[in-house]
C-alpha cells in the first residue's frame, strides 16, 4: 500500500477526529480431494474518518485514496456527527486524550513467493496426504493469508503505521465409518507472512500424522455421557474459554448491556489458580499471535489484567467507555476493514500457566474427559458458554481410554472457574481465531490446560 | 471510472487482452447509510461507499480470480493481470467454465436512496416504544441501515446483467435486567423495502423483546429425557444450515455429504417443504444474479420431504456430473403447515420451545449438541418457564425426518420466511 501523508489533512479536523487509511490483502488456495477448487487473491483498501461531537459520532469511508476522497470523508464524518448532535443533544464531554507514535511492520524480509509457488506448496501437502493415508475418504487443504496494513492519525496527535500479517493452513481429514463420514480439522501457522511461517511442506508432516492418528481413534469413538463431569480442558479449549466466556462478559459495552461481570469488580469470581490477561502484543517474553501496539483510536495498547488470582480486576474499554467508568483506555478499540468503525475488542486473551503437569492432571481424574480441540464457541451476558469439541478422550481411572465423537461443553463460566483445581505449566496459543461482533476481527486465544467441572453434551 | 458498466466491460477486455480464454467481471457499488444505537443511545451515523470488483480468468482450463475495490483503469488492468497470473499458477481442471450467454437484462428492487429523516424517526420511535413497553430491556446495540447495491456482471460469453437493489436492514441485540439479575442476550435482524411499518412490528423484534424480559428468571430443565422440540422461526435457519451445507460443492465434491445419493429421495417428513426464492415478492433482500453469472431463479429444494435439487455451482456441477442449481441458495421459505402454534404447544407432553440454539457446528453426519438459549420448558401442553443450563442433542438428518407438525403462522424476515417446526426424539438434559 502506498504510504500517504495523513498529517497534511490534520488542518481539516473540526472536532475530535480519527483518520485511517487501511488495506486488507488476502490469499486463499484450496484443494478438495486433489481438485484446486479455490485460487483467489483480494485487496480491499480505502480511507475512513470518524468524528466526535458532544457525544455523537459520525463516520464516513471511501475506497478511493485520492486527495478529494480523503477531504470528502473527513467532511462527511464531521457532518454526520453534527447532524446527530443537532437531534440527540447528548452533551457528553471530551474523550480521554492519548498521544502516541508507533511503527510496527511484520512484513517478511524474505523474497515473496508467487502464486505458482504457493499453489505448488499446498498441492504438495495434498498429494502427500493422499499418498500417506489411502484410508481417507476425503481431504481438504486450505491456505489463508491475511495482511492488515493501517495508517492512523488522530486530532490528538497520535500517529501509527502497522502491518500485521497472518498465514494459516487448515487441513480437514475425513474417513468413512459404517457409511457415515467422521472428520477432524486442524490448523497450522499464525503471525507472519507465508514465507516467515511455513518453511516447507515437510514441516507439517509431524502434525498431520498426529491429526490422522487422532482421526482414526475418533472414527472408533463413542458418544460422551451427557452430564456434569470432571474434565481436563487442553490449552486450545482454555483459550477459547478465556476469550468467549470471560473476555466478552468483561467488554465494557457488554457490561453496559447488563453483563453479570458488571457488579463483580473486586470480587472473587474464579479459583485463586486463575489469572486471565488480555495481552496487547507480548506475553511471557514472546510476541502474541495478534500484536496490537496502538489501537484504532490512537491509544497505546497495554495489557489488561481481567482476573488476578481469582479476583475480577478490570474491563476492556474504548475511550468513551473508559470515560464512562472512570478507567484508563488500554488499546482495545479495533476495526477490521477500512469501512468499519472501531469497536471494543479483545486482542490476545489467555489464562496464565500454573505449576501442574498435564500427565498428572489426567492421572488425577477417575471418571471424566480430556478435551483437546474446539470448533466454535459462544458466550452470553450471563457468562453461560458453549464450545463445540471435535477431539477428546474418556479418562477412566486416570488413564486415557476411547476417543469421543463430536460434542459440546457448556456451563456458567464464573461458576465453572471456581471449580478449577489444577492448571498446567505449559502455555499454547490458538492463532487462527476470528471473533464476530458486528465485524469479524483476528484474535489470539491461549492458555495452559485446566482441570475443572463442566457440563458435557452427549447421548 | 465513474460508469460502473464501462468499468465492468473494461475488466473483461483487460482480462482478454492479458491472455484469458474466457473472462468475467462482477462489479458491485455499495452505498450504506447506517444509524447506530449503542448501549441504548443513538450515537453514531455512518455513511460508507465501497466497490467490489471480482475479475475471473480461465486460461488453458486453469482458473484464477482476484477481487479489488478500485475501478480506475490502472487498478482494473493490474487486477486483470493478477487474475491471469493466478490462473496460470493454478491446476488445469475440465470443470472450470463460465456462464454461457443469456439475454441481457436489468433488475430493479427497492428504493434508490434512503429516507434519512424517516430512518431517524423510526429508530427514535423504537427506542421510545422499548422504554414504554419493556422498561427492563437493555438495548446493547441496534442499527438501521439503507444499503444500495448497483451490480454489473459481464463476461466473454455474452452475459450482460445489471441489478439495482435498495433495502433497509434493522438489527437489534438486547438483554433484560432487573434487581441485579440479567437475562441471556438475544438478537434478530430484518430486511425491509421501506419504512412504512414501525420497527418493533417487523420480523420477530417485538416477540423476542417481550420474551427476553420474561427470561430474567430462569431454571434448568429437570433431569434428562427424550422429548419434542418446537423450533421457533428465529432458530430454524440454524437447524436448516446442515442441509444447506450438505448439498453444496464442498460436501458433494469431497463425497462426504450424507445426501450425496439422495436426490429425489425422501429425506424429511412430508410436512416439510423448503424453497429458495431469491426473486420472489415475499423476499425483499434476495438477489437477481448468481455468483456464477446466471439469472437467478426460484427453486424448491425439499418438496414434501423429497430432496429435489442440490445447490451446486457451475464448477460443482461439472465436477460431480450433477445438475447446476438455478440459484445460490439462501432466501429460504418454508411452507406453512396446518397446525396453529397453540395446538402445537398443546400436543407436547414434555419438551422445549427452542428460540435460540448455541451449539457446536454439526458434524458431516448431522450429529449436534448445544445449549437451548432464550427457550422455554413445555410440560403437559403448556409453556411452563424460561430455561437456562439446558443442553439438547440429536442428529439433524433424523430431526428433518422427525418433523411432526409445522405451524400455520410464519415470520417474514425479509431474507427468509419461516414457521415454527415441531420435531420429536431430541435428547434434552438439564440438571
Amino acid at each position: 500500500m502506498d504510504r500517504l501523508d495523513l498529517k497534511a489533512y490534520a488542518g481539516l479536523f473540526k472536532t475530535y477526529t480519527e483518520l485511517r487509511v487501511q488495506e486488507n490483502r488476502t490469499i486463499q488456495i484450496s484443494f478438495v480431494k486433489g481438485s484446486n477448487t479455490v485460487n483467489v487473491r483480494s485487496a480491499t483498501s480505502g480511507v475512513s474518518a470518524r468524528a466526535y461531537h458532544n457525544g455523537s459520532w459520525g463516520f464516513a469511508s471511501s475506497p478511493e485514496l485520492t486527495q478529494d476522497a480523503i477531504v470528502a470523508v473527513i467532511k462527511q464524518a464531521t457532518e454526520n456527527a453534527l447532524f446527530l448532535d443537532s437531534r440527540e443533544r447528548r452533551e457528553k464531554g471530551p474523550l480521554p486524550v492519548s498521544v502516541v507514535s508507533s511503527e510496527n511492520d511484520f512484513s517478511t524480509k524474505k523474497q515473496r513467493l508467487g502464486q505458482k509457488e504457493l499453489v505448488g506448496f499446498v498441492r504438495q501437502i495434498d498429494d502427500e496426504i493422499a499418498r500417506r493415508y489411502p484410508k481417507l475418504a476425503s481431504r481438504t487443504v486450505i491456505l489463508r493469508c491475511l495482511d492488515m496494513e493501517k495508517t492512523l492519525l488522530t486530532s490528538d496527535g497520535s500517529y501509527s503505521h502497522s502491518m500485521i500479517p497472518r498465514s494459516q493452513i487448515h487441513i480437514l481429514l475425513s474417513v468413512e465409518k459404517d457409511g457415515a463420514p467422521v472428520e477432524l480439522m486442524d490448523s497450522y501457522g499464525g503471525l507472519g507472512q507465508f514465507e516467515d511461517v511455513f518453511e516447507s511442506p515437510s514441516s507439517l508432516w509431524e502434525g498431520i500424522e498426529r491429526q490422522y492418528e487422532h482421526l482414526m481413534k475418533k472414527s472408533e469413538g463413542v458418544f460422551a455421557e451427557a452430564g456434569v463431569k470432571t474434565c481436563v480442558l487442553d490449552a486450545e479449549l482454555a483459550g477459547i474459554l478465556a476469550h468467549e466466556a470471560i473476555g466478552h462478559t468483561c467488554e465494557a459495552d457488554l457490561v453496559m448491556g447488563g453483563s453479570v461481570a458488571g457488579d463483580w469488580i473486586g470480587k472473587e469470581v474464579a479459583s485463586p489458580l486463575v489469572t486471565l490477561v488480555d495481552f496487547a502484543n507480548t506475553a511471557l517474553g514472546q510476541t502474541c499471535p495478534v500484536p496490537v501496539y496502538v489501537d484504532d483510536e490512537g491509544t497505546r495498547a497495554e495489557d489488561v489484567v481481567i482476573i488476578e488470582k481469582g479476583v475480577l480486576k478490570s474491563f476492556l474499554h474504548n475511550k468513551e467507555s473508559a470515560r464512562h467508568f472512570g478507567a484508563e483506555p488500554k488499546g482495545n478499540a479495533r476495526a477490521f476493514l477500512f469501512s468499519d468503525e472501531p469497536l471494543i475488542r479483545m486482542r490476545n486473551t489467555a489464562i496464565l500457566p500454573g505449576t501442574s503437569k498435564l500427565e498428572d492432571m489426567i492421572a488425577s481424574v477417575d471418571d471424566g474427559y480430556y478435551l483437546i480441540k474446539p470448533s466454535n464457541g459462544q458466550a452470553d451476558l450471563t457468562s453461560e458458554f458453549m464450545f463445540g469439541v471435535t477431539l477428546g478422550y474418556e479418562i477412566k481411572g486416570g488413564k486415557l481410554r476411547r476417543a469421543i465423537k463430536d460434542t459440546t461443553i457448556s456451563g456458567v463460566a464464573f461458576d465453572m472457574l471456581k471449580t478449577v483445581s489444577m492448571v498446567s505449566n505449559e502455555m499454547k496459543w490458538l492463532s487462527h481465531g476470528m471473533c464476530g461482533k458486528k465485524q469479524n476481527i483476528p484474535v489470539g486465544m491461549g492458555g495452559p490446560a485446566i482441570k475443572c467441572r463442566v457440563t458435557i453434551g452427549g447421548r | 471510472m465513474n460508469d460502473p458498466r464501462k468499468a465492468a466491460e473494461y475488466g473483461v477486455d483487460a482480462l482478454l487482452k492479458a491472455g484469458a480464454d474466457k473472462a468475467q467481471c462482477h462489479l458491485t457499488r455499495i452505498e450504506k447509510h447506517e444509524l447506530n444505537v449503542i448501549s441504548g443511545e443513538m450515537s453514531l451515523l455512518r455513511t460508507t461507499f465501497d466497490t467490489h470488483i471480482r475479475l475471473i480468468a480461465i486460461k488453458d482450463g486453469k482458473k484464477g480470480s482476484t477481487t479489488i475495490n478500485k475501478s480506475d483503469p490502472d487498478s482494473v488492468k493490474r487486477g486483470a493481470a493478477e487474475a491471469l497470473a493466478i490462473a496460470q499458477a493454478s491446476v488445469p481442471d475440465e470443470a472450470n467454465d463460465m456462464a454461457e450467454g443469456q439475454p441481457a437484462a436489468r433488475f430493479v428492487s427497492g428504493s434508490e436512496s434512503p429516507d434519512r429523516d424517516n430512518m431517524y424517526y423510526r429508530m427514535k420511535e423504537l427506542l421510545e416504544t422499548i422504554r414504554e413497553r419493556y422498561p427492563a430491556l437493555l438495548l446493547l446495540q441496534a442499527f438501521l441501515d439503507f444499503t444500495r447495491e448497483d451490480t454489473y456482471v459481464v463476461n466473454s460469453n455474452g452475459v450482460d446483467f445489471s441489478a439495482l437493489k435498495g433495502v433497509y436492514h434493522c438489527t437489534a441485540v438486547f438483554s433484560a435486567k432487573e434487581d441485579g439479575k440479567v437475562s441471556s442476550f438475544n438478537g434478530t435482524s430484518v430486511a425491509m423495502r421501506d419504512l412504512r411499518t414501525p420497527l418493533i412490528e417487523c420480523g420477530s423484534i417485538d416477540r423476542l423483546m417481550l420474551e427476553t424480559t420474561e427470561q430474567i428468571h430462569t431454571r434448568p430443565v429437570p433431569g434428562k429425557f427424550t422429548g419434542d422440540v418446537i423450533i421457533a422461526p428465529d432458530c430454524l435457519g440454524d437447524m436448516l444450515a446442515f442441509l444447506d451445507d450438505s448439498i453444496r460443492d464442498r460436501a458433494l465434491i469431497s463425497g462426504t455429504s450424507v445426501y450425496k445419493d439422495s436426490l429425489n429421495q425422501l429425506i424429511a417428513s412430508p410436512l416439510l417443504s423448503l424453497h429458495a426464492r431469491p426473486v420472489s415478492d415475499e423476499i425483499c433482500d434476495g438477489y437477481f444474479i448468481t455468483s456464477d453469472g446466471y439469472s437467478a431463479q426460484n427453486s424448491t429444494i425439499v418438496d414434501r420431504g423429497f430432496l429435489r435439487t442440490f445447490l451446486l455451482s457451475l464448477y460443482g456441477s461439472r465436477k460431480t456430473g450433477k445438475t447446476r442449481a438455478v440459484n445460490d441458495g439462501g432466501a429460504y421459505v418454508v411452507d406453512p403447515g396446518e397446525t396453529p402454534l397453540d395446538e402445537m404447544v398443546k400436543s407436547v407432553d414434555r419438551g422445549l420451545l427452542l428460540v435460540r440454539f448455541s451449539g457446536g457446528n454439526p458434524n458431516e453426519n448431522g450429529d449436534f449438541s448445544g445449549v437451548a438459549k432464550n427457550s422455554y420448558f413445555i410440560e403437559n401442553g403448556q409453556v411452563k418457564y424460561p430455561i437456562s443450563e439446558t443442553m439438547i442433542s440429536g442428529n439433524l438428518a433424523e430431526c428433518y425426518r422427525n418433523v411432526r407438525a409445522v405451524s400455520r403462522e410464519r415470520v417474514n424476515y425479509g431474507y427468509a420466511v419461516f414457521p415454527w417446526v415441531a420435531v420429536s426424539g431430541v435428547t434434552i438434559s438439564g440438571k
